[in-house]
């Protein structure tokens, strides 16, 4: 009986130590394992930076972060120096389509004749563009490069953050159950 | 072969030679500090923050737009009476501990800071148990 207890103890702890010894393991390889290009975002469930910016087409109309309230944004920062940019515009004329959403556009650290020339020449799906030309307002929101995509829901807050181009495989397996996931909160 | 006809090959091997060269170019910051120790913690700032864009580059050594702009923040932070420590509090906001080449130990990194002890623990308790068994075993 005794030696049964004994045994029961000893496989308990030899159970422990290994389960220790693989969590630390895990642990590891999930921290070092990481795609260290690829930065989380600091605004994740927080609101947007404050902020008041001329709009890109218009500079007698300011944007500002009051401007993301009551609806669901897709804020898509890009610039016409980069170039994955052009090979991601095209893919929003495809997501304008969807209803549920309102794609703004901040182009990021650009001059504005090179930014109007880029819409015009590649299309213009944004509901509305903001003209970070400086990119101090690049830096409110973390941007570390063009593009990357942020989610934003109703109340203004910040959702996910996608660095690189949005393809459409991005956009129905991340974005669409994301709108979802918002639009059933509402 | 003339002297001449040398001079004039040298030359032109010279000339050709000479267009497939590249200026090099780089460009220099210019932040005026009239405080020296000011400019001490400046330089001591830019040593100490990565450049998100160029991972392995700090933002002194770093060209890219994003470290250009960075710097300027730090720069005008300092000349507004900013602490180091408000200025790293800035960055940290915007870009997380990444942007600390020396990250601070927090929930999130904690198992890099004591996962090696633990794992060296465990290899230990493991090896000693081996040990013990085998020594009692080998008794019997």
């Amino acid at each position: 009986m005794e030696d049964n207890v004994g045994t029961k103890s000893t496989s308990f702890k030899n159970f422990f130590i290994v389960s220790l010894f693989l969590v630390v393991v895990a642990g590891f390889y999930l921290l070092i394992g990481q795609d260290k290009t690829i930065l989380p975002s600091q605004l994740i469930d927080r609101t947007v930076p404050k902020f008041q910016v001329e709009d890109l087409l218009d500079n007698s109309v300011i944007r500002s972060n009051t401007d993301f309230e009551g609806q669901i944004t897709l804020l898509n920062v890009w610039a016409s120096w980069c170039p994955a940019c052009y090979a991601e515009h095209p893919y929003w004329e495809e997501y304008a389509k969807n209803k549920d959403v309102v794609l703004v556009g901040l182009n990021y650290r650009d001059s504005k004749s090179k930014a109007l020339k880029f819409l015009k020449e590649q299309g213009d799906s944004f509901a509305w563009n903001i003209f970070d030309q400086n990119g101090r307002l690049g830096i409110e929101f973390g941007v570390y490069g063009a593009p990357e995509t942020f989610v934003i829901d109703t109340n203004g807050k910040v959702l996910y953050r996608h660095v690189g181009v949005v393809t459409p495989e991005v956009f129905e397996s991340i974005f669409i159950p994301m709108i979802e996931q918002i639009k059933k909160g509402l | 072969m003339s002297d001449k006809r040398v001079k004039i090959i040298s030359l032109l091997l010279t000339s050709c030679m000479l267009l497939f060269t590249q200026v090099a170019k780089s460009t220099i910051d210019s932040y005026q500090f009239e405080d020296p120790e000011m400019e001490a913690r400046f330089q001591q700032l830019i040593f100490e923050l990565r450049c998100p864009k160029c991972q392995n580059q700090n933002l002194a050594d770093s060209n890219s737009a994003l470290s250009m702009d960075l710097k300027s923040i730090v720069y005008e932070k300092l000349i507004s009476g900013e602490t180091d420590e408000q200025i790293k509090s800035f960055m940290k906001q915007r870009y997380g501990d990444f942007i600390l080449f020396d990250p601070e130990m927090n929930r999130d990194n904690a198992i890099l800071w004591f996962g090696p002890i633990v794992f060296l623990c465990l290899i230990l308790i493991i090896f000693i148990r081996w040990y013990i068994r085998n020594r009692v075993n080998n008794n019997d």
